[in-house]
């Protein structure tokens, strides 16, 4: 049969065209935008002054951005790692079991994983409120002080990644659950025959074999983390938000607060570029070690 | 063409003669006043049946509030008639959100000047204009447990707290009712919320005359000095063990209504809050009054509710004159918004005498006459920069981590910064 070539064609940019024309509008045309209103001073809303770099050059002296820089870097130290290894320890743990128990414990590490965010402070807050939370009164009991932990800069960001990793580890567990699976029996059968130990076993076996599935869960954190707002935001309502200032909360802060569009579009810019940085950093250190193996 | 124009003319005619005006509505008061507005919306629409109606929507309180209402401005999409906070119309003059109501404006709602305190009516203007109508004024007060100061001997003759009159005065009370061991907490105070304790303390700066911004300038001359005082009586109070600390919004209300808190102070909104428990028999006898006067004289921070107009709303001439019978009616009824705690700010009201015997209302309604604004400044307004900046350095402050002195410096520093 004769190929129309050039009929193919067509078809194949008319089928695309829905979905460029969309990404367009709502993404490369906004992201343009973006980095022209950073080099403006500029309302939220409605046309600005152009001038030059000056919202990028005074971010090393504000405040605030210094706050939520350094915020944000120790949220994810807090959250990326630790998190993807609970979630590896809960599905190694989850592996072992079988049948409904299996079922049901899985089902209750996900659960938390199905709520909205807004149900996730409203329990936390029930159980850490410093004047009626139930944990206070277990403290009380008990005779230690209380801690008034969404209120303290010390305690806030160790509390919110506590919170993140309670709340979101779910879906990590089953992308463990799915690799740990995926590793044939007839290994394990193998190992068990030379009488190796467990520890051995998990270090020679199961981690390379579940490396992809390991690095894929700390990419998603990573990336997901930086972008952390939620949390912070509603912990931080009626207690110090600016003491607890994440970058996506200090462009919220600049752009609906102070209504500042160019400062915000100057601190996203940057954002956007840290997190390209180290997305590619990341995707780098990944193959890296993965060719090593 | 002549007939054309006869016909287009006497459809208008015919359709606003018989069509209903809907009027839509935003607000922000969702608690125990967010009631009782939805009954006089109710009450304004019963009223008007036919001719024009309240299509009504509660927003959240706060940035989310005025945030909406900057974006909605912008795409066109603006409520006919929306609340608005006093203390942010400079802000909102200059993001041109809101319409100048003119001289024909007042006239043809029957209201002016003169039916208005000067404090009030200046609260709306910005560079001689007008941009609202105030519906109230909204000061803070301290409530009180009747029942535990009265155990412990602490009422006056007339029935409220003794102390009021002087810092040693006050804070001896607030030390006789820790002794007591009735109460947890002799005060309870929104000590996790530098937002909220913005009006407490600039209420205690104002008491020493002082002012947070002069001729452009933030915090001038002594007035750090009078912000230092302000926030160390408060660290006093917390040291000492006086107040609650780390205390959000709910929990301090709750505090003071189940009876762990003999005194609080917050604002009139929750009037109904009290009037309301105590209806249902779950309250003990309470009161509120002015503010105790710590410093020099007694002064109170006070903000007002106003109905505004946003821009960017190509109104019909009919659609507008209904807007303005809304504004109307509700400053002439807002007898019934005085039993949300609100104080009228329509003058007319305040002298009848149905609100004169309006309790508690008519004990703390002295203070109209030692109100204190925000300063007028696009900075200022509830949830605006300037009470953003402050009330970063407050909770630590409120809560014995940093030292006054430090507080001032910082906020000063990063006031000027703005």
């Amino acid at each position: 049969m004769l190929r129309n070539t050039k009929k193919e064609w067509l078809i194949g940019y008319i089928l695309v065209a829905p979905f460029v024309a969309i990404y367009g509008l709502i993404f490369v045309y906004p992201t343009i935008d973006m980095f022209l209103l950073s080099f403006q001073d500029a309302p939220l809303i409605g046309a600005g002054t152009y001038v030059g770099v000056d919202n990028y050059t005074r971010l090393p002296s504000d405040r605030r951005f210094d706050t939520a820089f350094w915020n944000t870097v120790y949220f994810v130290v807090l959250t990326v790692i630790p998190g993807t290894f609970v979630a590896l320890g809960i599905a190694m743990g989850v592996t072992r079991l079988s049948g409904r128990i299996q079922s049901l414990v899985l089902a209750l590490f996900f659960l938390p994983y199905i709520l909205p965010v807004s149900v996730v402070y409203r329990i936390w807050d029930w159980t850490m409120n410093f004047q009626f939370g139930i944990a206070m009164h277990v403290l009380d009991t008990l005779g230690i002080d209380r801690v008034p932990v969404f209120q303290t800069s010390t305690w806030f960001m160790p509390a919110v990644a506590f919170v993140t990793i309670w709340w979101t580890c779910g879906f990590s567990v089953l992308l463990f659950l799915a690799g740990l699976r995926a590793i044939p029996q007839d290994i394990y059968e193998a190992a068990s025959l030379d009488n190796t130990s467990g520890w051995r076993t998990f270090r020679h076996i199961t981690w390379p074999l579940l490396w992809p599935i390991t690095a894929l869960v700390l990419t998603i954190q990573l990336i997901l983390q930086l972008k952390i707002f939620d949390q912070v935001y509603l912990f931080s309502q009626g207690g110090r938000p600016n003491d607890n200032l994440v970058m996506v909360y200090y462009i919220f802060q600049r752009a609906f607060v102070n209504n500042q569009g160019g400062r915000a579009a100057a601190i996203a810019v940057v954002l956007f570029i840290m997190v390209i940085i180290i997305a590619a950093l990341n995707f780098q250190l990944m193959r890296m070690s993965e060719r090593r193996k | 063409m002549n007939k054309f124009v006869a016909i287009v003319a006497a459809s208008i005619v015919a359709s606003t003669a018989q069509a209903q005006e809907t009027v839509v509505w935003w607000d922000f008061l969702a608690g125990g006043d967010g009631v009782r507005m939805k009954q006089m919306i109710s009450d304004f629409n019963a009223e008007h049946e036919g001719e024009i109606v309240i299509d009504g929507t509660t927003l959240e309180w706060g940035v989310p509030f005025y945030t909406k209402v900057q974006t909605s401005v912008a795409v066109g999409e603006a409520p006919d008639v929306m609340t608005y906070h006093a203390s942010r119309i400079p802000l909102g003059v200059q993001q041109n959100l809101l319409q100048e109501l003119t001289a024909d404006d007042f006239a043809a709602m029957g209201l002016g000047e003169d039916d208005f305190a000067p404090s009030i009516w200046d609260s709306v203007t910005a560079d001689g204009a007008q941009y609202g109508v105030p519906l109230d004024t909204h000061p803070i007060v301290l409530y009180y447990n009747k029942d535990i100061l009265a155990e412990a001997g602490l009422l006056t003759e007339d029935g409220v707290p003794m102390g009021l009159d002087s810092r040693e005065g006050f804070t001896e009370t607030l030390q006789t009712l820790k002794e007591s061991d009735a109460v947890n907490f002799p005060l309870a105070s929104v000590t996790a919320d530098g937002n909220f304790m913005f009006r407490t303390i600039y209420s205690l700066m104002g008491q020493q005359d002082g002012e947070l911004m002069t001729d452009g300038e933030f915090l001038a001359g002594d007035n750090p000095a009078k912000l230092e005082n302000a926030l160390s009586v408060l660290q006093e109070w917390t040291n000492e063990g006086l107040q609650s600390t780390y205390t959000d919004y709910p929990a301090t209300v709750a505090l003071f209504t189940n009876g762990e808190a003999a005194m609080m102070i917050n604002g009139v909104w929750e009037v109904p809050t009290m009037i309301d428990l105590q209806e249902n028999g779950n309250l003990f006898e309470w009161g509120a009054v002015e503010l105790p006067v710590i410093f020099d004289r007694p002064a109170t921070y006070s903000d007002s509710h106003v109905f505004a107009i946003p821009e960017g709303n190509d109104m019909t001439e009919e659609k507008r004159a209904a807007v303005l019978e809304v504004m109307s009616w509700m400053s002439k009824n807002s007898l019934f918004w005085a039993t949300a705690g609100h104080i009228p700010a329509n003058s007319n009201i305040t002298a009848m005498d149905e609100y004169q015997s309006m309790e508690p209302n008519a004990t703390y309604s002295s203070l109209t006459a030692n109100m204190i604004y925000d300063p007028k400044t696009p900075m200022a307004g509830v949830a605006g920069p300037m009470f953003d900046v402050m009330s970063t350095y407050f909770v630590p402050t409120l809560n014995g981590e940093m030292d006054p002195a430090e507080a001032v410096e910082e906020i000063v520093l990063e006031l000027n910064d703005m």
